[in-house]
């Protein structure tokens, strides 16, 4: 997410006091400038220019609106659906052929736009539906696919889509008849996708999008199910294709099969990129730009496609931020470099400790074997609430697996992870957020392009109470949610003593500060369990310090912490409660002293 | 009439097999897919064509022509579309860099070469011979020469062994003191030299036309996405397959129904096997 | 010809300075006739239009060097479409708001010739046809436009009328490509036989790309075709059905579309005897008679052309039927004194047997396909020489 452009700056929203509620106001105010100002320009353009400049700005509002939904498959969720032009058909065909009256009787050209967009809705899902399971470039392949297919189809059922002559497309009754008229509606549309786009891009399931596509595992321990974040993702996009599509039937007059190139495909996909990835204001001015620069370029028209390709490949190699990033100026001040990272472990009390559960996770002869190696064999485990347990080892000793299994991600071959009653050997790594159990990563996973704080509020992302369908419009639960995360995440980051650095993109951090950044990620759950993969490693001796203690005011909240780590120090520091493994199995196991004292630890492992 | 269907269905289905390689051979060295598979065999026979027919060398001098530059072209796509992609965070974004080099060497093939398909020479100067004639069975014998070296490559030479180990893990290859990048060059090299072969000796059957790259790189890409990526054998049993089931739709359903049969056979196979049916396990991701 | 195109580095002010500048000179009279011309110049389907292009450029600069019509220049305002129509939209919609042309000539491909048709009506403009689609010439929709060409109804004619009169075959093969065009055509045609007591034993849409159109072959031969009426522009798909037809030694007659003849074909064929029994649909004023000669008017023109212009790699009529496309608007202008919308219909509406090179020309209020059918004929594939063919066995 490209902080900053299309959104209100953090300090004002954070602190929601009523005192500052002008502040907030003023913040949504300065992000939505930008697009006032598009607006504008573009309400402007029919009075100071002909026809021919209102038809290509017609042009551009009916793409954008396609494009303002891609822009969230494609920029926010990293979907590769190249062959979206098939959504604009089916939605191009279907208004016309409703509106013609060749299978019922004729409909009026407003529902039948709105039936474009709800079988523009249908057929975004099937063809999105493929993501699901399928790698990038296979999806991407599918979606091709799909492309052919619809073509031929319309080809093929020539007595309902007029095959190659094709059918007329809706017109529109006054006042939306003529140039002007057409594109006022357009632009109305238009209007109303951007503030939809962005109601969702400012929204758990916007962040969620950019997890999935930048830190997809961190995003399954977040507990975000891509399934259910996807698919109302793919109807929207669905949908506003398929209403481009009506209006593009309706501009074009006339629609043949031949009038949905792939040049047109691509010019959607460029947009976005030309953009900037999990940009709005960006996607819409390549939008523009795309639709506008041919004009001008008339005489290049043989070269066009190359000269696509070419942008393409410049942009995805040299410029990979596209628009936004340029236009990213608060982001390129510098940071205070000597800045120190200051926990706050009185503020957890306003995260932690609400939850009643007091059972430990227990795994039981857990055993699991990659290709052959055992890297966990026959393991017992118990993980106490408020408690924290070390888990100590030498490389390869299954300390990584031990807390992948309990996370998930690997399935033991035998043996019973059992927390209270759930037992979570099968279940998918997504289904532990919802028990509270979180955990941070060996290397940080997290989304560079976000801030700080739009990062740790997507650990809260299963907190929400919205519906896809009440952010879309910002209904009041919409607005409650994000005040509630945002309010949380901040009081979160406070903990963690990032403060200063909330509204910084994340990629700009230190990385010790990533480390503690996960932290505060993973407190949004509200965890009764964190699970900590070497939290210590590249941390200062004073920060390795201010972690220690801020992990051990954790578990005295009730949390219980299962920290993994090479420090032995930060260990005997803090743990209650130490194992140390040794070729997946448990050499010892006990107190910081009991294990201190143990022959074999000190011999093979502490070697003091 | 069984024959010439079997004939021709082997024949296309060689092609496809050749493509598929084409891939598998990118894909070892780099986990990357590239589009530019198909465009690579299209200039095989676009190149042929214009060696031979245009400027009149020898077959076999075109043939040699042919296959360094559509091997430099392998090497173009390694520097330009993956080179670049695979020291970045978002690797997927090769699909993106690929399919840009695909529509520029489509375009610049179409602006420079024809948009019209044209002649490619008959290679040797025999007659006409039915399901026999030298356009069925000049690709079956490419198929069968590139995939009877690959096994002698990987298995016997030293540099096929590089090219395996840097298959099965990267970071281990070098850190075991592998030229991984030029490994990776000289794969990029191979892959655009099968593709060469394919599109040369498919000449004959495709003919010298801008427009088969893409759908070779459609058609090359169905076997092994079913078959399984990375399997050269995955990838000429579907692809022969596939050539043979294509012809005989043709012959049975006619029109254009055969080529939408194919894609909806392809989604539906991929979304029930989406790593192939020899494909391999996925990869640890924590 | 000049492309009077924006530049890249010229932004619109430029253009509305150049737009105001044009306005006040047209007050004068000598200010230039503009005739917009959004042609599909590259890409896969500019075969047509390339030589439409020749015969524009040619003529324009014939009319201009004698001084224009009545003083006034004819200045050409091109886009290239690329066949693509929403690039032909774009193009028509500038071409009158921004350009103020006085006719349109074009566009060719039926995508775009559909979608812009209704949106130069709404202006009024006089628009010249050259698109088949027969839907798309309708008097009282728009009363604007013309057709110069014959339409597909017209089209799928002579050839039924020569597999059934003159090669005495009533089973016949109907089949096209899986573009609009071949979709459309092979429906018109089909029909056309139908309702002349033909028997279409067999029709199908066939993918351009096949690499080998055996199997098409026998399922045409098992449904007992006599004869093969394709509808395609792809030369590739035609050659490869003429290379089958040899390999199995079925010597049915091939009797359909004008693409047959390209010399694009012939290049592709295995043997040259492949392209035997073919036959092409073609114009008479364009045909060569048993001598090699062309209708005098037409021989005419050749002549006078040769050397000025490449008669070569393009069809005749392509370039022909551009002419009188250009001339039809300087004649309007010419006899009317005007070159405003009301004034150019009104002429064409009046034209009866209006001699244009192409063909004898009539158009009236209520009927705007001029081309009068019986100048079609079927000629000979293999036959072509400088764009022009042989008639067919069978004409005289």
């Amino acid at each position: 997410m490209a902080p900053n452009v299309d959104q209100p700056n953090v300090d004002h929203i954070v602190d929601m006091a009523p005192a500052a509620s002008n502040r907030a106001l003023a913040g949504v105010l300065h992000a939505a400038m930008p697009f006032m100002l598009v607006l504008a320009c573009a309400v402007a353009l029919p009075f100071a220019a002909n026809d021919y400049w209102t038809l290509i700005g017609t042009r551009a509002a009916v793409y954008w609106v396609l494009v303002s939904g891609l822009n969230l498959v494609v920029g926010f969720g990293g979907q590769l659906a190249i062959g979206y032009v098939a959504l604009l058909t089916v939605g191009a065909y279907t208004a016309s052929i409703l509106v013609l009256g060749k299978v019922t009787q004729p409909w009026p050209a407003y529902a039948a736009i709105v039936a474009a967009g709800a079988m523009g809705a249908a057929s975004g899902v099937v063809i999105g539906l493929p993501a699901l399971r399928l790698r990038t470039f296979y999806f991407a392949m599918t979606t091709l696919g799909f492309a052919t297919i619809v073509t031929q189809i319309v080809l093929a059922w020539q007595s309902v889509t007029g095959g190659g002559i094709g059918v007329p497309g809706p017109a529109l009754p006054a006042p939306f008849d003529g140039t002007a008229g057409l594109y006022f509606f357009c632009l109305g549309i238009a209007a109303l996708c951007t503030w939809m786009t962005a109601n969702i891009a400012h929204s758990r399931f916007g962040r969620a999008l950019v997890a999935i596509r930048d830190a997809e595992v961190a995003a399954e321990a977040t507990g975000i199910s891509k399934t259910r974040l996807l698919v109302p993702v793919f109807l929207f996009g669905g949908a506003a294709a398929g209403v481009a599509g009506a209006l593009f039937a309706t501009l074009q007059s006339y629609i043949t099969p031949d009038a949905f190139t792939f040049d047109l495909t691509i010019l959607f996909f460029i947009a976005i990129l030309i953009g900037g990835r999990g940009s709005i204001i960006g996607p819409l001015l390549g939008t523009i730009i795309l639709t506008v620069l041919p004009e001008f370029a008339a005489p290049l028209v043989a070269w066009s496609t190359f000269l696509y390709a070419v942008l393409l490949l410049v942009i995805v190699l040299a410029i990979p931020g596209g628009i936004a990033e340029l236009l990213d100026f608060a982001n390129r001040k510098p940071l205070e470099s000597a800045r120190a990272i200051i926990p706050r472990p009185d503020l957890l009390a306003g995260l932690l400790g609400h939850g009643g559960v007091h059972e430990p996770i227990a795994l039981s002869g857990v055993t699991l074997a990659f290709g052959g190696v055992h890297a966990i064999d026959g393991l017992d485990l118990m993980i106490r609430p408020a408690q924290v347990h070390g888990l100590i080892g030498p490389n390869g000793s299954g300390k990584t697996t031990t807390l992948n299994v309990i996370s998930g991600y690997n399935r033991p071959d035998s043996g019973r992870i059992c927390f209270g009653a759930h037992d979570l050997g099968h279940r998918a790594p997504r289904t532990r957020a919802g028990l509270g159990i979180a955990r941070t990563f060996q290397t940080p996973r997290l989304i560079g392009e976000a801030s700080v704080l739009q990062n740790v509020m997507i650990g809260g992302t299963i907190d929400g109470t919205a519906t896809f369908l009440e952010s879309l419009l910002s209904l009041p639960r919409h607005r409650r949610d994000e005040a509630v995360l945002r309010r949380e995440a901040m009081l979160a980051i406070r903990a963690v003593g990032l403060e200063s650095l909330a509204a910084v993109r994340a990629d700009r951090l230190q990385h010790s500060e990533l480390r503690f950044m996960e932290v505060a990620r993973a407190l949004m759950l509200h965890p009764c369990f964190l699970l900590l993969d070497e939290p210590a490693a590249g941390l200062s001796a004073d920060e390795i310090l201010r972690l220690g203690e801020l992990i051990k005011k954790i578990s005295r909240r009730g949390t219980g912490v299962l920290l993994v780590e090479h420090h032995a120090d930060l260990i005997f520091d803090i743990c209650d409660h130490v194992t140390v493994l040794n070729l997946g199995r448990e050499l010892a196991s006990g107190t910081p002293s009991e294990i201190r004292a143990h022959k074999e630890v000190v011999s093979a492992y502490l070697g003091a | 009439m069984l024959a010439s269907i079997i004939a021709s269905g082997l024949a296309i289905g060689a092609v496809y097999a050749l493509i598929g390689i084409v891939y598998n051979t990118m894909y070892s060295a780099s986990r990357v897919m590239s589009f530019t598979a198909g465009q690579i065999g299209m200039l095989g026979g676009v190149l042929g064509s214009l060696f031979i027919l245009r400027m009149g060398l020898t077959p076999i001098i075109g043939f040699l022509l042919t296959l360094a530059v559509c091997s430099a072209i392998g090497v173009v796509t390694e520097i330009v579309a993956v080179r670049p992609v695979l020291s970045k965070l978002d690797q997927h974004l090769y699909v993106l860099t690929t399919l840009a080099l695909t529509m520029m060497i489509q375009q610049v093939t179409a602006i420079e070469w024809s948009t019209e398909p044209q002649p490619f020479p008959r290679l040797f100067a025999i007659g006409e011979r039915g399901p026999f004639d030298q356009r069925f069975w000049l690709p079956l014998a490419a198929c069968a020469a590139v995939f009877v070296g690959l096994e002698f490559l990987y298995r016997r030479t030293l540099i096929g062994h590089a090219f395996l180990a840097i298959a099965e893990d990267n970071y281990a290859a070098r850190a075991l003191g592998l030229p991984e990048r030029n490994l990776r060059v000289a794969s990029f090299a191979l892959s655009g030299a099968i593709g060469g072969v394919a599109g040369f000796a498919a000449g004959q059957l495709l003919l010298a036309f801008f427009a088969n790259g893409a759908m070779l790189s459609f058609y090359g890409f169905v076997p092994i996405a079913i078959g399984g990526l990375g399997n050269n054998r995955g990838a000429v049993v579907g692809g022969l397959a596939l050539g043979v089931v294509q012809q005989a739709c043709n012959f049975i359903f006619g029109g254009i129904f055969a080529s939408v049969a194919v894609f909806l056979v392809f989604i539906v196979a991929l979304l029930a096997v989406p790593q192939g049916m020899f494909g391999m396990a996925t990869v640890r991701r924590v | 010809m000049q492309i009077t195109r924006r530049g890249l580095t010229l932004g619109a002010p430029l253009a509305v300075a150049g737009r105001a500048a044009m306005r006040r000179a047209r007050a004068a009279d000598a200010s230039p006739i503009l005739i917009g011309y959004p042609a599909a110049l590259t890409g896969p389907s500019s075969a047509p239009g390339v030589g439409q292009n020749r015969g524009v450029t040619y003529i324009v600069d014939r009319i201009n060097a004698a001084g224009g019509v009545k003083g006034r220049k004819i200045q050409m305002v091109t886009r290239d479409t690329q066949g693509d129509p929403t690039k032909a939209v774009n193009a028509v919609q500038e071409m009158m708001a921004s350009d103020k042309v006085h006719a349109i000539f074009g566009p060719n491909n039926s995508g775009e010739a559909l979608a812009t048709t209704p949106i130069v009506a709404r202006r009024g403009i006089p628009n010249i046809h050259c698109c088949g689609i027969t839907s798309l010439i309708d008097e009282k929709k728009f009363p604007n436009a013309f057709r110069q060409t014959p339409n597909n109804d017209q089209s799928s004619d002579p050839p039924r009328i020569y597999c059934q009169k003159i090669l005495k075959l009533n089973k016949v093969a109907v089949i096209g490509d899986s573009t609009g065009y071949g979709t459309s055509a092979v429906t018109d045609s089909v029909n056309n036989f139908k309702k002349n007591a033909g028997d279409v034993v067999y029709q199908a849409q066939i993918d351009a790309t096949q690499p080998d159109m055996m199997p098409d072959m026998l399922r045409m031969r098992e449904a007992g075709a006599q004869a093969i009426v394709p509808w395609t522009v792809s030369t590739g798909m035609i050659a490869r059905l003429l290379n089958a037809r040899g390999a199995m030694g079925w010597d049915v007659p091939f009797v359909g579309h004008q693409a047959m003849g390209s010399g694009e074909v012939g290049h592709l064929l295995q043997k040259p005897e492949y392209w035997n029994n073919v036959f092409n649909e073609g114009f008479k004023n364009c045909s060569l008679d048993a001598a090699g000669k062309l209708p005098a008017r037409t021989q005419d023109f050749v002549d006078h052309a040769r050397g000025k212009m490449s008669l070569v790699n393009t069809s005749l009529w392509w370039i022909v039927s551009a002419v009188d496309a250009i001339q039809l608007v300087a004649d309007a202008v010419s006899k009317t004194d005007s070159s405003s919308p009301e004034a150019i219909i009104g002429y064409w509406n009046t034209l009866t047997k209006y001699p244009g090179l192409f063909a004898d020309y009539t158009f009236s209020p209520t009927q705007h396909n001029g081309f009068p059918s019986d100048e079609l004929v079927m000629s000979v594939a293999s036959s072509e020489h400088d764009g022009a063919y042989a008639l067919a066995p069978g004409y005289t």
